[in-house]
């Protein structure tokens, strides 16, 4: 236990000297969330619309000016011909291009059922998709209308109306949801990324040999030297939470104790796979690839940005074995949904096991390491 | 020439030596090219629902019908309560539910029906599509109901999507990383090679024998060139076999363009170890200046368009936002001419070169 104590003191020295990655790690949280929070969202909005009127009459002005009353589209250049619209969306300056044909509106009382063109620029698949939906949805909205205003005395026809409300966030403020996410990729790189730097360093200066003579266990070595990383991530996580409810208005609804339970089986797993990596490798250079290697594919997997609902199936599978998933989870359940221990039982569960693992084999790569020392 | 070829081919010896950064500076590219193609779908599918009927007549059991055989959803659960709602949110079991209230069925026969329909909005990503989906299933059944009192819809849209008829997300992001390959490889690498041999003191010694400063830096660049062209041309490949991504433009064209922006990017990496005291700090300056900023901002996956003006400003400082709008325009839609993008990324490419040039020779002497 001692022992155990001397080390992790000579740790705290070593980081308060080390001014530079203090300064990274204290100041990347708040520049991160900044950029981050700020950056990453794939809302549907400034989507530029260009017309082109070849009716010119009430009915087509209505439709037409129906977009850009919406909070998705702005106006975009009005074009005069099909093949000006048609260079407008191939040089990019419109990303959708609405074209009323002449005698749509003769046609449309005359119950001929006319339709109007939507070219969508297709380059981004995903606002493409949604954007075109939004667009129909529009134009739907709009038949509906002069349907309503042209219909005779008659019976009133039956109707069914959508009241929409969206819980916890009824705003659908992207940052919301990003906030949290990038709480999770903060713990996740300060915890691994530092961690396997600070083991491979000692290891390209030699003092690890140095270390591993003297009567330290593997496993206080590793206690010793994962501790002051936990509990500055764990200070990050505090710094990050406070700022993102400070600045954001991100809630914390749940209990801050399912959280705290959370990261630090979460710290479990990051630790020890930072340490595995440093174990597995010999330069700063290599650690620093293997573990980024393994964070951007444990980020594009973790429901961060894309959806894991929306994944192929094997993607999905791959996503099961993937920590910071769970994780992600937790704090999105808990911050902003409120939820409690009951409800990620299942979550904390399978981190709990993989925390267990990862420490556990972390621990045996030392001692093999010491072995060969 | 010789002498630079002496150095690239030491430089080579270094990459060829390190087996594990090689093998994560050719597979990284690989592998995201697959993930990124498969996992960046916007396109919801398997929708989980929970259906709240309180009317239980015909009526409501028609608009439920509706709503599983539209294909959208998958997993329709019966909900007895709405407090199931909320726990089913909570456990991330549902991710909206639809409430057909008591009386449903005589409103419609009145004349206008309504239905709630609450959605999870703390995944605020997929929220709003969710609630479109769940939307236009109910406008279809409003349709429905408007035909059988002979109200026919009098106009209606056609869509047609340009450059990418069936929404593959591959197409987007392939060019993208292009890119971002060949940041990783031109920029990171190429700076944490300089910097470890400043570090090491080797550079030093490099410099005392005849071979100029100049020789120095172009044969420890070339062999990254080579690997990031390597890279590339694996991205592309994997891009066109696995995902059919198109090349409607011209091969040389392309070429031309990742030639300006490999300049581009070497500039920065020499720029970075240049200014750089250790390489910790070039590693992590790399990562800040080069990959973050391009996987983030350049409009590579995140719409620039949906950003605060200020960061819109940060976007088109960067080379790559650019470099993407050309190599997309390239690709997808067989554009040729690119006078804004061209000017901005010449003028990025010669400041960038002076500047790096200028520090190093400060370095250096």
């Amino acid at each position: 236990m001692r022992a155990l104590r001397c080390l992790v003191r000579k740790e705290f020295k070593q980081l308060r000297r080390d001014t530079a990655l203090l300064r990274v790690v204290f100041a990347l949280p708040i520049f991160q969330l900044l950029v981050l929070s700020y950056a990453l969202n794939n809302d549907l909005r400034n989507v530029r619309v260009a017309t082109l009127d070849e009716d010119r009459t009430a009915l087509s002005r209505a439709v037409l000016d129906a977009f850009p009353a919406s909070d998705v589209f702005v106006p975009g250049p009005a074009a005069r011909d099909g093949d000006e619209l048609e260079s407008l969306l191939r040089a990019g300056a419109c990303d959708l291009a609405v074209r009323v044909p002449a005698g749509f509106e003769r046609d449309a009382l005359a119950g001929r059922a006319p339709s109007l063109g939507i070219d969508v620029d297709g380059t981004n698949s995903s606002l493409a998709g949604r954007g075109a939906g939004y667009a129909g949805a529009i134009v739907m909205r709009e038949a509906a209308r002069f349907a309503a205003a042209h219909a005779g005395a008659g019976v009133p026809a039956p109707r069914v109306e959508t009241v929409v409300r969206f819980l916890y966030n009824p705003e659908l403020e992207s940052r919301l949801f990003m906030v949290p996410g990038v709480i999770v990729m903060l713990v996740t790189i300060i915890s691994a990324l530092a961690t396997g730097m600070a083991v491979v360093r000692e290891k390209e200066l030699g003092t690890l040999d140095q270390v591993l003579v003297t009567p330290l266990t593997p496993l206080q070595y590793v206690v010793g030297k994962t501790l002051p990383f936990g509990l500055i991530a764990l200070a990050d996580l505090a710094l990050a939470t406070a700022f993102a409810r400070l600045w954001f208005h991100v809630p914390l609804l749940g209990s801050p104790w399912v959280l705290l339970l959370g990261v630090l089986e979460y710290m479990l797993v990051t630790l020890g796979l930072g340490l595995m990596a440093s174990a597995a490798s010999n330069t700063q250079q290599q650690a620093m690839f293997t573990i980024w290697f393994f964070l951007v594919f444990a980020i594009m997997l973790s429901g961060f940005f894309f959806p894991v609902d929306n994944m192929p199936e094997w993607a999905r599978g791959l996503t099961r074995i993937n920590p910071m998933r769970y994780f992600m989870d937790i704090v999105r359940g808990v911050l902003l949904r409120g939820a409690g221990l009951a409800d990620l039982r299942g979550e904390l569960l399978t981190l709990l096991a993989m925390g267990a693992a990862a420490f556990g084999a972390a621990v045996l790569a030392f001692r093999r390491e010491a072995g060969r020392g | 020439m010789n002498r630079i070829l002496a150095m690239a081919g030491k430089e080579f010896l270094h990459i060829r030596r390190d087996r594990r950064s090689l093998a994560v500076a050719l597979l990284m590219p690989l592998t995201m090219v697959l993930l990124y193609g498969a996992v960046i779908d916007m396109e919801l599918r398997d929708l989980r629902v929970g259906v709240l009927d309180l009317d239980g007549g015909d009526r409501s059991r028609e608009l439920l019908r509706a709503m599983t055989s539209s294909g959208f959803i998958v997993e329709a659960e019966r909900l007895d309560g709405r407090e199931a709602i909320e726990a089913g949110f909570r456990q991330g079991r549902l991710q909206a539910a639809l409430v057909v209230p008591r009386g449903y069925g005589e409103d419609l026969a009145r004349g206008g029906a309504r239905v709630q329909v609450l959605v999870d909005g703390a995944d605020a990503s997929t929220a709003a599509t969710v609630a479109n989906y769940l939307q236009a299933v109910v406008a279809l059944v409003d349709r429905d109901l408007l035909r059988e009192a002979g109200l026919a819809a009098p106009f209606d849209a056609r869509t047609r999507v340009w450059f990418n008829p069936e929404l593959v997300s591959a197409r987007f992001v392939v060019p993208g990383l292009v890119a971002l390959v060949l940041m990783m490889i031109c920029a990171l690498l190429t700076s944490i090679a300089i910097t470890r041999e400043k570090e090491a003191g080797t550079l030093e010694q490099i410099l005392t024998t005849p071979v100029t400063p100049a020789q120095v830096i172009v044969g420890k660049v070339l062999p990254y060139v080579a690997l990031g062209a390597l890279d590339c041309s694996m991205v592309l490949l994997a891009g066109k076999w696995v995902f059919g991504v198109p090349m409607a433009g011209s091969w040389w064209l392309l070429a031309a363009y990742c030639l300006l922006f490999i300049v581009i990017a070497l500039s920065l990496g020499l720029l970075i170890s240049a200014r750089s005291p250790s390489l910790r700090v070039a590693m992590m300056a790399a990562l800040m200046v080069t990959m973050l900023p391009t996987m983030i901002l350049s409009g590579f996956v995140f719409p620039i368009a949906s950003m605060p003006g200020p960061l819109q400003v940060v976007c088109r400082l960067l080379p790559a936002t650019h470099f993407l709008v050309v190599l997309r325009g390239i690709m997808l839609k067989g554009q040729a001419w690119f006078p804004l993008q061209t000017a901005a990324l010449v003028v990025m490419a010669a400041v960038l070169l002076t500047l790096a040039i200028r520090s190093f020779r400060l370095r250096l002497e």
